[in-house]
């Protein structure tokens, strides 16, 4: 694929519908995207392509196909919705925003209301607004109206562009940049990868890694592999006003690998090794510098007789939020580190 | 061109407080073609003009404010990251994770920074930051960020909008650019021979920053005979009281309170039932938070209704209109300006 | 530039009482102007006239008046019960030395063991020494103005503090404005006006702005910065050079203005930074709203601890502020 294909490829992805537990249609674009390689989705909807080789040791690379979001658990009689959240959101970056909202008959655009200015009190101009006293405008006149475009259960999630800006256009901003990316990757890897790997590959496009009762466990659980990359974002702060400890990675500096996070410690060798891998080939890389967050690996590396793992994040400003942050070039080099690490790496 | 599109065309354009010229040409590309003529004062203030034809003819002013709320550049930081400070009351929940365009030498993309729960720490849990400690992203270098933007320079929120259910559109700076389109729309339905007047549409700065802003300057200018201000009016939702807010899908609403003239308004209102135009009241005990007292004392007073655009999450970049009210608002423009009996009372 | 404003800091000028200084500053302004008349507010207006067929008006304007107190009654020990006048922060006034408009020395100070939260007019007192009401009454009438008795002093360098130099440093500028442009031929009439109640609402400005109907109105007056410890971020310090205002709470300049002052400031050399002041108000915004309108900006002298009876400021900001403004005036007038 072309630089410009490779963007076209993770604007479509960051683009569909996906908050944890309701992946289908990200599912449904992956198939589409990898053509006519054979994919199968098992009972909890993880989506596994396989490029085997019989008898050689077992290789998981993943990535996530749920985003943050948002489900309905109320609507009230005046038409509105009240929800809870998909995962982890700051309620700061809620007020205002533009969702869109799984309906009865496909998808359907709503905006995050609280109360205007206008009639906030001194005090209430001061204080974050918690998520119970916001809810989703759709344009609805009552419940009935409301009930008849949209049901309890269902979820919804941001509905922002997807910006390639800066300088020389280094940069992208889009909503669910976490994880797409990863599978953006993953599909990338699977189109350059050559015949007659090393390892028995499974690429594996999860769910419901959000809520941390990941999809990834099962996964691993069904594949028992010895090794596993996880493809994933990690939330970076390389901003002026963070003291420099606490920056975590810079955007541009290529795939952060982790030591350990909340979830997992790292395998020490395999680190050493992508590291080592990515210096000989020329590729970025750098070592992710605090300890914060936790991924896949955390129910990966601790499954079956325990794997030894490996994760590559994506650096990236203001995750979790409508609007996150990520360098071009970081996504490029992922995408050739992880291809060098198949083709290069043996235990 | 359709109201709806009028609305979010003229809605998009950057017009922070301030800095209301910056779309100068783009405007009088979308409604120019409607008017005789077109001037600004000192202040802003943007008048377009539709004759009637006859001499000595009254003047009808139409106030709507063009200025939208926004933010201006305080520090270029290094890595490109700016500070901003707001432009009228733009509310600091609504900032992070927005997108912004800055308005540079060139335009530049620019995204609110936010604090991804991974990274919060414990101290931070129930603050909110004020708009003067966020950093907004760009992307570009610091040297080459000042050539193209220094201190002062406007940043608007990005247009983006969304059509919801009933005929109901979300996005920015409806509030006070939908009433706009409202009242150029308005204004072309009537053919100039059935115009009561010459009308003066002014289209007003400084209304989210003044007090007064620009329309009193503006009125000064103008003079006018009678007027109408129309500016949008809260929207009821579930957590604001039913008094103090509008019916959405209740037509126009008329503020009746000690600055509109009381005579005038009974008698738009009495029209507007027969022409079966939707309208409601809306009753405040002060002033009506528009640029109606600025205009209303102008000179030697000049007799104003005000008319409301209901409206939700005001000054958020979603802010919720029904496209069957702003109808009823170019309705009942329309019909004040061709009014006879009005002009045959208020002019002078 | 400095004798001028000292000269013209020492007069009496707490605001409704600004005659003595309209007086000096009539004074140093008669040799570069055609006509000097006070008007009914009793703001000094000051004129040269242009020699074009159709002058524009151009309105400049620095207020005379200064915070300080008045005083609302006399106690029976002879302690003094006032009123302020302005903005009067009364953390940073506590224990001044403060003076009379007749002359009487004394210190304002709260009263015993009321927390510094709890500072406000009524538990604040100026003591002048009186052992009672009677010997107080002597010296002192209900009504008088107190201001602060801190002359201004020259610190290192180009720094000087004392008090006011808001907005006796802006009135300083504009006459230095005035001799900078003495003997320039000039097409356009230029208004010199030396506002009163400034301190109270951009009150003498208004009606000024009324009379005269300026086509472009320049304010000069002090601004805050962000040059201290601990102080909020702002681009803005003293010593930095004419702070070319942008917005303050109380307007937003004109944009293509505030574009002129920047190349004229390029153009000529003349050190400079732009001023987004994040709360305070000016005469700009008065002079804006006037009637059928101005087209408004105002250049600022930075200063530190406004409003306290040490003001601090760098000289070399006022000398840039006279420059930029004379400059600007030549080739708009030219």
């Amino acid at each position: 694929m072309t630089k410009q294909e490779k963007l076209e490829l993770l604007r479509e992805l960051c683009l569909e519908f996906g908050p944890t537990g309701a992946e289908e249609r990200v599912r449904e674009l992956i198939c589409k995207k990898l053509g006519d390689v054979e994919c199968k989705t098992d009972r909890l909807g993880n989506l596994i392509v396989r490029v085997p080789n019989e008898g050689a040791p077992k290789m998981m690379i993943s990535a996530h196909m749920d985003e943050v979001g948002f489900i309905i658990n109320e609507i009230t009689d005046d038409g509105y919705i009240k929800f809870a959240n998909l995962g982890g959101i700051d309620p700061r970056v809620l007020c205002g925003k533009h969702v869109t909202v799984e309906g009865k008959n496909g998808l359907i655009p709503g905006v995050i209301a609280s109360k205007a200015i206008h009639h906030q009190s001194r005090e209430e101009e001061k204080k974050l607004t918690p998520i119970k006293n916001m809810y989703i405008d759709i344009g609805a006149r009552d419940k009935a109206d409301a009930e008849g475009m949209t049901e309890l259960a269902n979820t919804a999630t941001f509905d922002s562009e997807f910006v390639i800006f800066g300088e020389n256009g280094d940069f992208i901003k889009s909503k669910a940049l976490d994880d797409r990316l990863g599978c953006a990757v993953m599909i990338d890897v699977l189109k350059r990868l050559g015949e007659n790997n090393y390892f028995d590959l499974y690429f594996c496009f999860t769910v419901r890694e959000e809520i941390g009762i990941s999809g990834a466990r099962t996964v691993a659980q069904t594949i028992d592999p010895d090794l596993s990359i996880v493809l994933e974002s990690t939330a970076v702060a390389d901003l002026p006003d963070v003291p420099e400890p606490r920056r975590v990675a810079k955007l541009g500096d290529g795939g952060a690998i982790s030591l350990r996070d909340n979830s997992t410690v790292y395998d020490r060798e395999f680190v050493r090794a992508a590291l080592d891998i990515a210096e000989k080939n020329g590729i970025a890389a750098q070592i992710k510098k605090y300890v914060s967050g936790g991924n896949d690996a955390g129910s990966i590396h601790k499954s079956v007789d325990g794997v030894r793992c490996l994760a590559i994040s994506v650096p990236s400003r203001y995750i979790h939020s409508p609007a996150s942050v990520i360098s071009v070039s970081d996504y490029l080099s992922i995408s050739d580190l992880v291809l060098a690490i198949i083709e290069n790496y043996k235990e | 061109m359709e109201l709806k599109e009028l609305i979010i065309s003229i809605s998009s354009l950057m017009s922070v407080s301030g800095h209301e010229g910056y779309s100068e040409k783009e405007l009088n590309d979308i409604i120019g073609g409607e008017f005789d003529e077109s001037f600004r004062d000192h202040v802003g203030n943007r008048f377009f003009v539709k004759r009637c034809g006859r001499e000595n003819a009254p003047k009808i002013l139409i106030d709507t404010h063009l200025d939208e709320i926004g933010l201006m550049v305080t520090e270029i930081k290094d890595g490109g990251f700016i500070t901003v400070a707001p432009v009228g009351g733009v509310d600091p929940k609504i900032m992070q994770a927005s997108d912004v365009t800055i308005y540079g030498k060139e335009k530049i993309f620019g995204v609110v920074g936010s604090t991804p729960p991974h990274l919060r720490r414990p101290d931070e849990g129930k603050t909110l930051k004020p708009i003067t400690e966020l950093l907004i992203d760009t992307g570009y270098s610091k040297d080459k960020l000042s050539e193209l933007i220094r201190i002062g320079t406007p940043v608007g929120f990005a247009p983006k909008y969304s059509e919801l259910a009933n005929g109901k559109i979300a996005g920015k700076s409806f509030d006070d650019k939908a009433c706009a389109a409202c009242a150029v729309s308005g204004i072309s339905r009537v053919a100039r021979e059935d115009l009561a007047g010459d009308v003066y549409l002014m289209l007003s700065s400084r209304e989210e920053v003044g007090s007064p802003g620009g329309a009193a300057v503006g009125a000064h200018n103008v003079d006018p005979d009678y007027a109408m201000v129309i500016d949008v009016n809260l929207g009821k939702t579930p957590d604001t009281p039913k008094n103090e807010t509008v019916e959405m899908g209740g037509g126009a609403s008329f503020t009746i309170c000690p600055v509109t003239d009381r005579k005038m308004t009974k008698m738009l209102i009495d029209e507007a039932k027969e022409k079966e135009i939707k309208t409601q009241i809306c009753v405040t005990g002060g002033s009506t938070g528009t640029n109606t007292p600025a205009v209303n004392l102008a000179k030697e007073g000049i007799p104003t209704v005000d008319v409301g655009l209901p409206l939700k999450s005001m000054h958020t970049c979603s802010e919720v209109l029904e496209l069957a009210d702003a109808e009823s608002v170019s309705a009942l423009v329309a019909l004040f300006i061709s009014s006879k009996k009005i002009a045959e009372v208020f002019s002078r | 530039m400095l004798d001028i404003f000292k000269k013209i800091a020492a007069a009496q000028g707490v605001t409704g009482n600004e005659n003595d200084t309209a007086g000096v500053i009539a004074e140093l302004m008669s040799q570069y102007t055609d006509d000097i008349s006070i008007d009914n507010l009793g703001n000094l207006i000051a004129v040269k006239k242009g020699t074009g067929e159709a002058p524009q008006r151009i309105m400049l304007c620095a207020h005379m008046d200064e915070i300080g107190f008045m005083v609302t009654y006399i106690e029976k020990n002879g302690f003094l019960r006032i009123a302020p006048i302005g903005g009067i922060d009364y953390c940073s006034i506590a224990y001044t030395r403060v003076r009379s408009e007749r002359g009487v020395r004394g210190i304002v100070a709260p009263e015993a063991k009321v927390k510094a939260a709890d500072f406000r007019a009524d538990n604040f007192f100026i003591d002048i020494g009186a052992k009672s009401e009677k010997e107080a009454a002597r010296r002192v009438k209900i009504g008088d103005t107190f201001r602060f008795d801190s002359d201004i002093v020259k610190l290192m360098g180009t720094r000087v503090y004392g008090h006011p130099i808001d907005d006796r440093i802006g009135c300083a500028v504009m006459v230095d404005i005035a001799r900078r442009l003495d003997k320039v031929e000039l097409k356009d009439d230029i208004y010199y006006v030396f506002s009163v109640q400034e301190e109270v609402g951009l009150r003498g400005s208004k009606t000024a702005a009324y009379a005269i109907e300026p086509d472009i109105a320049l304010a000069f007056d002090v601004t805050g910065t962000g040059d201290v410890p601990g102080d909020t971020p702002m681009a803005c310090e003293i010593g930095g050079g004419a702070a070319i205002k942008i917005k303050d709470s109380s307007v937003i300049c004109d944009p293509t203005l505030v574009d002129e002052l920047i190349s004229v400031a390029k153009e000529n050399k003349i050190k400079h930074q732009l001023e987004v002041l994040l709360y305070g108000g000016t005469d700009t915004a008065s002079m804006q709203m006037s009637r059928a309108g101005s087209r408004a900006g105002a250049l600022s002298v930075p200063a530190r601890y406004i409003h306290s009876a040490n003001e601090m400021i760098d000289m070399s900001d006022a000398e840039a502020c006279a420059a930029l403004a004379a400059e600007f005036i030549k080739g708009q007038s030219k």
